[in-house]
């Protein structure tokens, strides 16, 4: 230890005489993602090598490209690939549409107090158990649902309309549940643009919407790629909103690994489904985590 | 004068609707709890307590819930320890190795959860030391998707902590142990408890991950009402739906008071 040296000057941050104990503090939690993260992950791809057999969990050794060749040999299995891709980009478009709008609103209010309960409701929404949030959902959407028998009951419609178990519920929960992630990726690259740039835009002559497409909306593309990958990984990733706002109907990729694991005991094939997954979902968050340093690189 | 960047009317009313797509389902689950009928009727047929009755009745929601709440307080407990750890290395050290390392606790959060849920019960089958489809192999998997939350939390306290309180401890004899218990974790403690309210949150609502972890007799909240809404929308589920959004509400204010949320924002 250095004790001798700090009491004769005030140690600037450099020099900090802790420095060289810090490793000890995260041994720790590095001993406990190797072992509970990384080994598991890498045992997951291990076993979607592995050659297919039903029932069997325990790593047999016989390598082969069997189960991915599966995959994209069948349209059942490719198609769902794209059906989760192109319902996750739905979803993102979505939310970045209507999330904006609020997240500024948050970012600019000159009220601090709207800044914050609009903060803690959003905060709140995103905290709250997504299953419960689906029973919310479920009992407004189902055919004897909420806005179906008010709607009846008003004579609009005469048949229910089909707003769940298809692929415009399973959209519809999937931005509920995205939403705040959205809104709370945009709120810190909107406070982070200097209002005068936007002033000075005004006065030199622009109109309000066209300071929000030039100077604005530019300026928050940072904040604007963090959120739209984020949501896309997580709007991919979801196994509960398909299969309950969907009904088993839609089938996603991460519906698709359940059935075969838990209902057919695939476990091989399963697993490389589950690669699949985690290397899409993968490659976006690089590119989100990327978008974040930008975000954070710019801030003033 | 005008305001600098006055909000245009269209921006307040995409906000209303994103407000309640985020807010109404909320609110749903609300009235179907409270509701008096065998199921929820628009407009309610009339208020009253007997759904909450029954989910202390239940024999299903009323253990699940215990189970998630038990579950929760151990698994912030240990998040807590190894991610305030964790923070301070990463705000303190000059290591390159640093970036890598919240690269990879920010993980487990974002990747699909039924994928890290299988990956782990693939691992505890292989291993075969019995943490398959028990309590302390769910308890693993809860403490990886929650020492993010403390991590980010109590990273953002910590960024705006002036170390030279801490020296000057240090300088005045105190050992390194001392000098944090006595100065730097009173000054945190306030973005520590933030961390482990989320934490605590994270754990008491989590679904995907506990989807492959789980036992029959071992059922989660969020498994518990998940099985119900497979067959019916049971109102005793609304019921316990209801105690949980008191929880997260009363929780997020509490940490809203003790964090400035606006650091959090501000990622760094």
């Amino acid at each position: 230890m250095a004790d001798a040296t700090i009491q004769k000057r005030p140690s600037p941050r450099s020099r900090y005489p802790l420095r060289p104990q810090l490793w000890w503090l995260v041994v720790p939690a590095i001993v406990f993602f190797l072992i509970f993260f990384l080994i598991p992950v890498a045992s997951l791809f291990a076993i979607s090598f592995d050659k297919a057999a039903s029932g069997v969990i325990t790593f047999q050794g016989n390598f082969t490209l069997e189960n991915f060749y599966r995959i994209f040999s069948r349209a059942l299995y490719f198609e769902a690939i794209g059906r989760s891709v192109g319902i996750g980009a739905l979803v993102t478009i979505i939310c970045l549409v209507i999330g904006y709008p609020l997240a500024f609103i948050i970012a600019r209010t000159l009220r601090p107090a709207a800044a914050t309960l609009l903060t803690i409701l959003v905060l709140s929404a995103l905290q709250l158990d997504m299953v419960i949030r689906l029973y919310g959902m479920m009992v407004l959407m189902g055919d004897k649902g909420i806005i179906n028998s008010v709607l009846l009951g008003l004579g609009v419609i005469h048949q229910p309309l089909p707003l769940m178990y298809n692929t415009f519920g399973v959209i519809v929960g999937l931005v509920q549940v995205t939403l705040p992630f959205m809104i709370l990726s945009l709120i810190g690259a909107i406070k982070s643009i200097n209002p005068s740039l936007e002033e000075a835009a005004r006065s030199l002559g622009s109109t309000r919407w066209h300071v929000m497409r030039t100077v604005t909306w530019p300026l928050s593309l940072p904040g604007i790629y963090a959120g739209t990958l984020l949501v896309f990984a997580l709007a991919i990733s979801s196994y509960v909103v398909p299969a309950l706002m969907g009904g088993w109907k839609v089938i996603t990729l991460p519906i698709h690994i359940y059935q075969q694991i838990a209902e057919v005991g695939r476990w091989q094939f399963g697993a490389a489904i589950a690669s699949i997954l985690f290397v899409t979902a993968m490659i976006a968050l690089s590119l989100y985590i990327m978008a974040m340093r930008r975000n954070a690189g710019g801030r003033v | 004068m005008h305001e600098v960047n006055p909000i245009p009317l269209t921006f307040r009313l995409v906000s209303a609707v994103a407000l309640v797509i985020l807010l109404v389902p909320v609110l749903v689950v609300v009235m179907a709890g409270l509701n008096s009928g065998d199921f929820l009727t628009f407009p309610p047929k009339g208020v009253s307590l007997r759904w909450l009755i029954a989910f202390f009745k239940s024999d299903i929601f009323l253990p699940a819930f215990g189970v998630s709440f038990g579950l929760a307080l151990l698994t912030t407990l240990i998040s807590t320890v190894l991610g305030t750890l964790t923070a301070i290395f990463l705000t303190r050290s000059k290591s390159r190795v640093k970036e890598l390392l919240r690269g990879i606790i920010v993980l487990p959060v974002v990747l699909p959860g039924v994928v890290l849920g299988l990956a782990l019960y693939i691992f505890y089958v292989w291993t075969g030391v019995g943490l398959a489809r028990s309590y302390w192999g769910l308890l693993i998997g809860h403490v990886l998707v929650t020492m993010p939350f403390i991590v980010a939390t109590i990273t953002a306290s910590l960024v705006d902590f002036d170390l030279s309180v801490e020296e000057a401890a240090r300088s005045l004899g105190a050992s390194p142990w001392q000098a944090f218990r006595k100065v730097t974790l009173p000054i945190i403690a306030p973005g520590v408890s933030a961390g482990t309210i989320f934490a605590f949150i994270i754990s008491f609502g989590q679904f995907e991950l506990t989807l492959f972890l789980s036992t029959p007799d071992l059922q989660t909240l969020p498994i518990a009402i998940y099985t119900s809404l497979r067959y019916a929308f049971e109102p005793t589920a609304a019921a316990a739906g209801i105690f949980a959004i008191a929880l997260v509400i009363t929780s997020t204010l509490v940490a809203s008071r003790l964090v400035n949320i606006k650091n959090l924002l501000n990622r760094r």
